[in-house]
């Protein structure tokens, strides 16, 4: 559905695409994760045809993206990271506006109105103004405006930035439905939990670089880190650190404010083989958590910093 | 599209702060023009009110060798009561002691002339201009009348009595009228040229909504560029809009000039409605083309627009009346280039000189000008991919 090859974007100096490359098929739930700042706005900008590029190649279904491609943008929902919508205007006015832009039927038009207030639960919002709206109502008004002409494509860029969460899950949800309801999603955030909740595949960027690409259990399969042990201990040793580094499968040991961060590579007992190692040298330890890898896990032994640096 | 318009239209009209600036700022300035004008305004702004011009007269001279004293006497008497006569009118007689003391004050610019009255008067005069011509006017107007009026006593002295009436019933032949029997009022070309600002205001609402197409400026700007809709068919709707909204305020200011501080615009309402539509149309696509053109952040350009508004004024005559005969004296291109000027022409054709011709000369300019600026903000957003957004 979309292809992008060898994107490059620079401003200035600072390369924010380099050499870019993505595929992304029809009906998947595609996340672009990525720390602020790694590219994932500039890709859509250009994706979108808003933003020039230096060098590459972008197709939406199978056709070139312009400024005038009238015809592809009417398949093509976009929610801003910014709330884009008219203070001016009521709920329901803001929302009929935009899909207006798309749809030109008035019937037609109405119904889908009314369906998109009741996908984002604004019902009781209609005649509101945008500024009389939580940060959370504003975001959902976002997305109405979006989506409002179900098209095929909808592109949402960070769309839980500054919501609660009553609020993000119901957005979450909505896509995962838009999803089901036949549309392609493009979902860009920095918020991992929400990528592996909802995308079915996931390009991971950072400086403008696609980084990995799969599903989550391909990148997690991708990384040596099947577990990670986290042990709450007092007064532990570098000299029992380093016999710790010894053991199977420990490829990394920290310690810091008295919590012992142990990653081993994927494999039978595990844990048991490290509690029994504490045990034998009477360190008292308080709680342990066994944590299968995270997209956060991913990112750090890609880049070797966290996601969220 | 009459949706897109009605939503554009409700949009803009809630922006209840640029509303309130765009009407009350031309209405605030007419008030302050009418004030101002009503004293001694006109002086102020460089426009030449019709002053009375300072001249002192000497009286009671050394006949000299003159053959009939009686006569020279009768002569100077009749020429002083004369100027007298004028005196508060068109003359303020200022006294002087000795003829030195009176060309001490000509020399000093106190008084434009002296006035001699003798058996054959004279004027003397410190400088060429137009208040020295018209006092050589009354003087030469006195001579040759005293001529006729001697001529006929002598020649025709029955009908003395009947030329002295004529001669009387002079003002009743004559009446002031303007050439399109309109208006006189000197002060109207600044209501005319604050109009014409107040037309050329409408950029500050085009710029305004400029950046509503421009992804690199706001968000909606991003989510309306994403969309399928035209954009000739954006800034059109645009334009429309605005122009209506824009027309609204202008003939809101126009009547409060006309009516409410009494300011006389002209009869031909068709054409000050032409005039003034067309003037909202060119505001408007003003700011449409500036917003859309130039790659600024929106501070500057609202800023610039200041700028990209007063300068046509000034140069209209909005702050300073002589300033747009000025201009047509040394560079006239200018004139016909700069739309407040055009605007400003406009009113003047329809109100003052009733010359349709040149109103319809001025429209068109103003029409193809509103054209070449609509074609320059379409393309200013056209195809447009932004360097950052």
């Amino acid at each position: 559905m979309i292809h992008m090859e060898n994107l490059v974007k620079r401003y200035g100096s600072v390369v924010a695409l380099d050499h870019l490359s993505l595929d992304i098929e029809e009906g998947e739930v595609f996340g672009l994760l990525g720390p602020n700042g790694s590219g994932k706005t500039t890709a859509i900008g250009c994706l979108l045809a808003l933003l020039k590029y230096d060098k590459g190649t972008i197709t939406v279904l199978g056709k070139e993206m312009r400024p005038d491609s009238y015809d592809l943008k009417k398949d093509i929902g976009v929610v801003m990271q910014n709330v884009a919508v008219f203070e001016q205007m009521s709920v329901l006015e803001n929302i009929d506006y935009f899909c207006g832009l798309y749809v030109k039927d008035k019937t037609r038009r109405k119904e889908l109105v009314e369906e998109a207030i009741r996908f984002t639960g604004l019902e009781d919002y209609r005649k509101a103004r945008p500024k009389k709206l939580s940060g959370g109502l504003l975001r959902r008004l976002n997305i109405a405006c979006g989506i409002v002409h179900k098209p095929r494509l909808i592109i949402l860029d960070e769309p839980t930035v500054a919501v609660d969460p009553q609020s993000r899950n119901k957005i979450l949800e909505g896509i995962l439905e838009l999803n089901r309801q036949g549309s392609t999603i493009i979902y860009t955030s920095h918020y991992m939990e929400e990528v592996e909740q909802i995308c079915s595949r996931i390009a991971i960027i950072d400086h403008g670089r696609v980084l990995a690409t799969g599903t989550t259990e391909e990148l997690k399969n991708m990384i040596k880190t099947g577990e990670t042990i986290t042990i709450e201990a007092v007064a532990i040793e570098e000299r029992l650190i380093a016999e710790l580094c010894t053991l199977p499968h420990v490829f990394d040991v920290t310690y810091e404010e008295q919590v012992l961060k142990i990653r081993l590579s994927s494999a039978k007992h595990n844990l048991v083989r490290i509690l029994n190692f504490l045990t034998e040298r009477d360190i008292s330890f308080g709680r342990v958590f066994s944590e299968l890898p995270t997209l956060n896990d991913v990112f750090l032994e890609i880049t070797g910093k966290e996601l969220r640096d | 599209m009459l949706f897109l318009f009605r939503y554009r239209f409700l949009q803009i009209i809630r922006e209840y702060s640029v509303m309130f600036w765009a009407l009350a700022f031309p209405l605030i300035l007419g008030t302050l023009f009418y004030f101002s004008f009503g004293s001694a305004g006109l002086s102020a702004t460089g426009e030449s009110e019709w002053d009375m011009i300072k001249v002192s007269v000497l009286e009671n001279i050394d006949p000299g060798d003159a053959p009939d004293e009686n006569e020279y006497f009768d002569n100077a008497e009749a020429f002083s009561e004369f100027l007298h006569a004028l005196d508060g009118d068109t003359l303020e007689i200022v006294p002087a002691d000795s003829e030195a003391d009176a060309l001490l004050a000509l020399n000093e610019g106190d008084i434009t002339g002296i006035y001699y009255a003798k058996e054959a008067p004279s004027l003397t005069v410190g400088k060429n201009g137009l208040n020295e011509s018209i006092l050589t006017s009354i003087l030469d107007s006195y001579n040759q009348n005293a001529a006729m009026m001697k001529d006929i006593a002598m020649n025709h002295p029955e009908s003395l009595l009947t030329a002295m009436e004529a001669l009387g019933d002079y003002k009743q032949m004559t009446q002031d009228k303007a050439l399109g029997g309109d208006t006189l009022d000197p002060n109207v070309q600044y209501f005319f040229a604050l109009i014409a600002y107040a037309c050329l205001s409408g950029a500050f609402l085009g710029v305004r909504a400029s950046f509503d197409s421009q992804a690199n400026l706001t968000a909606l700007g991003a989510r309306r560029s994403v969309t399928p809709t035209h954009k000739l068919t954006l800034v059109l709707i645009d334009m429309l809009v605005l122009a209506v909204i824009h027309f609204l305020d202008i003939m809101i200011l126009t009547v409060y000039i006309a009516k409410v501080l009494g300011i006389s615009l002209g009869n031909n309402i068709p054409a000050l409605l032409l005039v003034n539509l067309m003037g909202s149309v060119i505001g408007v696509a003003l700011g449409l083309a500036f917003g859309s053109l130039t790659k600024m952040s929106l501070n500057i350009k609202m800023g610039l627009t200041v700028l990209v508004t007063l300068l046509p004024g000034f140069l209209a005559g909005l702050m300073f009346g002589n300033m747009k005969n000025i201009i047509e004296q040394h560079l006239p291109i200018v004139n016909r280039i700069n739309p407040a000027a055009v605007l400003s022409d406009a009113y003047y054709c329809m109100g003052v000189y009733n010359d349709m011709e040149r109103f319809q000369r001025c429209i068109l300019i103003l029409a193809f000008m509103s054209i070449l600026l609509l074609c320059t903000a379409f393309l200013g957003v056209r195809r447009e991919r932004y360097d950052s957004i």
